[in-house]
């Protein structure tokens, strides 16, 4: 059987005296699109940058594709792929030179030939030869992106994919992560505010609530169980304790 | 890894104008060094010739002409100011652009997530500025030979081009001190431009503060590479001067006016000792970058700066 794409056991951690992190018990299978759902502060960022090895857990054991975060650092790494909420890569390159950059920091065999062919894939060809200082968010989402894909990781890590794009920027962004988990069979890690977008794109969703994962479920089954809920916003709300 | 986080530097610095600005200034100061020093040597020729003639309508014999026996290469002392002041400015800036995207714009975060060890990043940062510092030096060396061979008329002798050569290796090495000042500062600190001013701070105190405490107060100006015109024995110049050898901007000034011929002679060995403080002041400051790299918190950026 194999290793689950992500797994958390009893992670916790925390900031001098602030626990952002409680106990927190995760698997998530290879093929899911995973929504982390949760307030500012809940703990979702400091949870991917433990798994994205940015952070050694304080106390817990996590591991990707089978891979410890600490002990296996260097296997995590080859695996994952990440785009961070507020992505700025080096303004005085191109978005090609960028993503050659990344590829090669990725081992990858032919750097130029793995950018223009990610560039291709995400349509944005014409972006490569244009220094990413003349972008505007969209465009720089997308180079986000292809720099998180440009090795062809399993599992896709994204925090706040959606944030400061406008409504046709959300739209090409749900449809490339779909693209990504049925096309290129990447695992997708998300996590986000808008729960619009986890009910089209997610499979399944974890709710962090101060540190806490108060629910994980498939979409399917969570429509089951609140049945009398219109929304997942209205789930959502009845899950942090507030009314509907 | 390291080669490609070095080759990224390299590309990034060819395009960040402040640096490029600063390297054009060098290197435009550089070719202008051996002009200035040429019109100098050419005043001093005609008030000398204008004395003889005054000598010689009183009939008076003139003293042979002690500017005959200049060497080639002290053409070239301005040199020895330029290198502390536009050539430190530069390799400060260096350091800060290297280091100062990854730390605050988060870049490091990216880097990090992937199969980069701390090590292979710092070593190639580096590696990065020491070739672009190389680079620049062999490019103001090829300056100063070719500004040497207009205003003199004449190719430079073996002897002296190796101590030209000699002079920017030292050069090298000082400018290395100050890259490596560069990055430290951005690292200890969370704010790009706190970096920046912390570095500048830093810069001011080790190429005008230290020299005014440790020899400034004898007559010669701090950044003038004259030693000293009369011998001290007053107690607090002695005590001051005893932290002389720590003053690596002082004694970069030294060693560097032995080797360009313009100070007063002294053995290889002790011009060897001069340079050790700047050697000591890159190890020690190597291993700090090093070492604040292995702690460094990227998982946090300060973006929104």
């Amino acid at each position: 059987m194999p290793e689950p794409a992500v797994e958390m056991q009893g992670v916790s951690h925390r900031y001098g005296s602030a626990q952002v992190l409680r106990e927190i018990d995760l698997t998530i299978e290879h093929g899911e699109i995973f929504g982390f759902l949760g307030h500012n502060g809940a703990g979702k960022t400091t949870a991917i940058n433990i798994l994205t090895t940015l952070l050694v857990p304080s106390s817990g054991n996590a591991r990707v594709c089978g891979h410890d975060v600490v002990a296996d650092r260097s296997k995590v790494t080859e695996v994952i792929g990440y785009l961070p909420s507020d992505v700025r890569l080096y303004d005085h390159m191109t978005a090609s030179e960028n993503l050659e950059f990344f590829a090669k920091l990725s081992g990858v065999s032919d750097p130029r030939k793995a950018a223009a062919d990610t560039l291709d894939y995400l349509e944005s060809s014409e972006l490569g030869p244009r220094r990413m200082s003349t972008f505007s968010t969209g465009m720089r989402q997308r180079i986000g992106i292809a720099q998180a894909i440009v090795h062809r990781p399993r599992v896709l890590f994204l925090d706040e994919p959606t944030s400061g794009l406008d409504p046709t920027g959300v739209r090409q962004l749900r449809q490339t992560i779909l693209r990504l988990n049925s096309e290129l069979g990447m695992t997708v890690f998300m996590n986000t505010h808008l729960l619009s977008e986890v009910s089209r794109v997610c499979t399944t969703i974890g709710v962090l609530n101060h540190g806490e994962l108060i629910y994980k479920d498939s979409m399917a089954k969570t429509t089951e169980r609140f049945p009398d809920e219109a929304s997942l916003e209205d789930i959502y709300d009845r899950m942090e304790g507030r009314p509907s | 890894m390291t080669r490609a986080i070095a080759a990224q530097l390299v590309l990034s610095l060819r395009r960040q104008r402040t640096f490029l600005a600063l390297l054009v200034t060098l290197l435009v100061m550089t070719a202008l060094a051996g002009v200035i020093g040429w019109i100098s040597h050419r005043t001093i020729i005609k008030v000398y010739d204008e004395a003889v003639a005054l000598l010689a309508t009183t009939g008076t014999p003139a003293p042979p002409n002690p500017f005959d026996t200049k060497p080639t290469l002290a053409l070239l002392s301005n040199m020895v100011i330029y290198i502390p002041l536009i050539g430190a400015l530069m390799a400060l800036v260096l350091g800060h652009l290297s280091m100062a995207d990854d730390q605050s714009s988060g870049i490091g975060r990216l880097i990090f997530s992937r199969q980069v060890s701390r090590r292979s990043y710092v070593t190639g940062k580096m590696l990065g500025a020491f070739t672009v510092l190389t680079v620049i030096m062999a490019a103001s060396l090829l300056v100063s030979v070719a500004s040497l061979l207009i205003v003199n008329g004449a190719v430079l002798s073996a002897p002296d081009f190796a101590r030209l050569v000699l002079f920017y290796v030292i050069s090298l090495l000082y400018l290395t001190a100050f890259a490596l000042i560069g990055m430290v500062t951005v690292l200890l600190t969370r704010r790009r431009s706190m970096g920046l001013l912390l570095a500048l701070g830093v810069w001011l105190v080790l190429t005008f503060a230290v020299p005014q405490f440790t020899s400034g107060l004898r007559p010669t100006a701090s950044l003038n590479p004259i030693t000293d015109p009369v011998s001290t024995s007053q107690t607090f110049f002695d005590i001051t001067a005893t932290g002389r050898p720590i003053s690596v901007s002082e004694q970069y000034k030294e060693a560097s006016t032995r080797v360009l011929e313009i100070g007063i002679p002294e053995p290889g060995s002790a011009t060897a000792w001069r340079v050790l403080p700047i050697g000591g002041l890159v190890l020690i400051l190597g291993a700090l970058t090093a070492l604040l790299v292995n702690r460094h918190d990227y998982s946090r950026s300060s973006v929104n700066e």
